[in-house]
């Protein structure tokens, strides 16, 4: 019998008590309140300089991106990813170092290292990223990197894209060449001699 | 006098049912509400980590280790990159050492909370749960301002971590342990002590010390029935060693020793000593280069390693062998949730439905490590 009533003392007693903090969180409300209005109010993304090569370079992974003028197309990116999300396909550049006005190819990248090769296709499937940033580490160039990194002021960090159909996560970075274009820079014509 | 036995009824509960913690299909046979058998059926979440492993770089594996067990990625890193090291025989600065032990520990308590507030979930105590979830966004909020990510981090490298802790990094972390102690007195006043949580779960779902033994179930569970195994004490790997803490053991608080409420406590245990070693390796931690001793090239020489750390489920173990290609030859895991699961039949016969729910989340179980 006095185990009865003191099971319900119990029950009563830790009821109370776990009731007391609930109710002491919500007369606070304006203190604990740890929810935002999403899509008027966000947090803050953290930014910093990881000391990682680039002055600031932000650590925060949310988008791959390509600076394809400053891609020598080495293909080092596509063999580092583990989830082959990278696709890309080259043809050699007639003249190494030369701009290709009709291909709007720039000879040189932003560093000065003369290119070989003109980027034809460099796809990045974000449906199959794994966001591991791999990708980032080996490219001679930092061309490719996880959007808000080296250009932030460009790029503004970009966490929550979203599209109405698959196939528009895959993002296409290489210049737009017709098939014309792309047979004229596999089979260079001989320059006709003055 | 024959015994009457009724019909057995099977209950089919998953592959989609929010307290078998992912999608895990157990087939539950029953006289009555009382459970004779449980069938649990896995493979739901089978993604192939051991073949792929095989087809990819050593580092490239490191995003799969993470997939493993996503509730504590930072562990499943941790465990492969130790291995790895030990294959190569290389000593990371110690810098790196006590980094990685911060963010494991940091994990561990990130794992334990969301194990502790969905198991009151699974009992049926709604606001703990989002207690504790509040304070689990701070651990991520700091991984994602040393790493990026906040689920899976690829943080560990072979030979070092991907990036040097932020400069401000120490006084978040203390700032957040001053927050945090306090706040695990909270826990307890909301649901530990609460009698209905007491009543569904002591004396339930007793597994003995020999019986959890020759299951090989390990971590919090095995500890949970009085056995004292913890990696991080008797095998210590990394800077283990240097680090003053207690390992936690069940003693039957409420009912008898090995039941549901005891491996509760462990992991509430666990939280505390997680907080006394942070503690002191933020205290310690020295300056140094974090990327002194990465390989150029992951190649390492022919053999093969194994090496088990303590993550948050369990005895967490790879087998790395290597044929001296920069592909791995075969990578074992040896996942502490798979064998949690195995000793569930065992444990639940003769109990009730709705114990089988309580037994369950008492394991912790993560099915991504399970079915790998």
């Amino acid at each position: 019998m006095s185990k009865y009533f003191a099971n319900i003392y119990d029950t009563v007693n830790t009821l109370w008590t776990g009731m007391r903090i609930t109710w002491g969180h919500m007369i606070n409300i304006k203190r604990d309140n740890v929810t935002l209005q999403y899509p008027e109010e966000r947090w803050p993304r953290p930014e910093r300089n990881i000391g990682f090569e680039h002055e600031d370079y932000n650590v925060i992974r949310s988008r791959l991106h390509v600076d394809i003028d400053d891609c020598i197309g080495c293909l080092k990116c596509e063999r580092a990813c583990p989830v082959d999300c990278i696709k890309i396909d080259t043809i050699k550049a007639p003249n190494r170092g030369e701009d290709i006005p009709e291909v709007k190819h720039t000879g040189e990248t932003s560093n000065g290292t003369k290119k070989a090769m003109v980027v034809s296709r460099f796809t990045i499937d974000m449906s199959e990223c794994c966001y591991c940033n791999l990708c980032t580490y080996p490219c001679p160039e930092e061309c490719i990197f996880m959007v808000g990194g080296p250009n932030s002021s460009k790029h503004p960090i970009d966490y929550e894209f979203s599209e109405f159909d698959r196939t528009d996560l895959i993002y296409q970075f290489a210049k737009k060449l017709s098939p014309e274009q792309k047979d004229g820079l596999q089979n260079p014509k001989p320059e006709a001699e003055a | 006098m024959g015994v009457v036995k009724g019909d057995q009824m099977i209950l089919n509960i998953g592959p989609q049912h929010p307290s078998t913690h992912g999608v895990l299909r157990l087939e539950v046979m029953t006289d009555g509400e009382i459970v004779s058998e449980i069938r649990p059926h896995l493979g739901y979440l089978h993604r192939c980590f051991e073949k792929h492993s095989e087809n990819v770089t050593y580092e490239q594996v490191i995003p799969f280790t993470d997939r493993c067990d996503y509730l504590a990625a930072m562990n499943s890193n941790f465990g492969y990159v130790v291995a790895m090291e030990e294959l190569m025989e290389i000593k990371v600065p110690e810098r790196v050492d006590y980094i990685r032990v911060i963010m494991g520990e940091l994990n561990r308590i990130a794992s334990h909370l969301l194990a502790l507030g969905v198991y009151g979930l699974d009992i049926g105590a709604f606001t703990p749960f989002l207690y504790m979830l509040r304070d689990r966004e701070r651990i991520l909020d700091m991984f994602e301002y040393t790493c990026g990510a906040r689920l899976l981090y690829n943080y560990m490298w072979v030979g070092g971590v991907s990036h040097d802790l932020p400069k401000d990094f120490q006084k978040i972390c203390i700032g957040f342990l001053d927050y945090f102690e306090p706040q695990i007195e909270e826990y307890n006043n909301l649901l530990t002590y609460n009698k209905i949580f007491v009543e569904r779960t002591a004396d339930v779902g007793v597994i003995p010390a020999d019986v959890a033994v020759s299951y090989g179930v390990t971590g919090p569970n095995l500890r949970g029935s009085g056995v004292k195994w913890d990696v991080r004490k008797d095998e210590p790997y990394s800077i283990y060693d240097r680090f003053d803490f207690e390992v936690p053991l069940g003693d039957g608080h409420f009912g008898t020793l090995g039941d549901c409420f005891d491996r509760y406590w462990v992991r509430m245990l666990e939280i505390k000593e997680s907080v006394k070693i942070l503690r002191q390796a933020l205290k310690d931690i020295p300056g140094g280069d974090v990327h002194q001793m990465l390989p150029k090239k992951i190649r390492p020489p022919k053999g093969s390693v194994y090496r088990r750390t303590e993550s948050p489920r369990g005895d967490l173990g790879y087998y790395i062998m290597s044929d001296g290609t920069p592909t791995p030859y075969r990578v074992k895991m040896r996942s502490p949730a798979f064998t949690a699961l195995s000793v569930l039949d065992e444990v639940s016969r003769g109990w009730m439905i709705s114990d089988v729910i309580a037994i369950l989340g008492s394991l912790d179980i993560v099915l991504g490590e399970i079915d790998r």
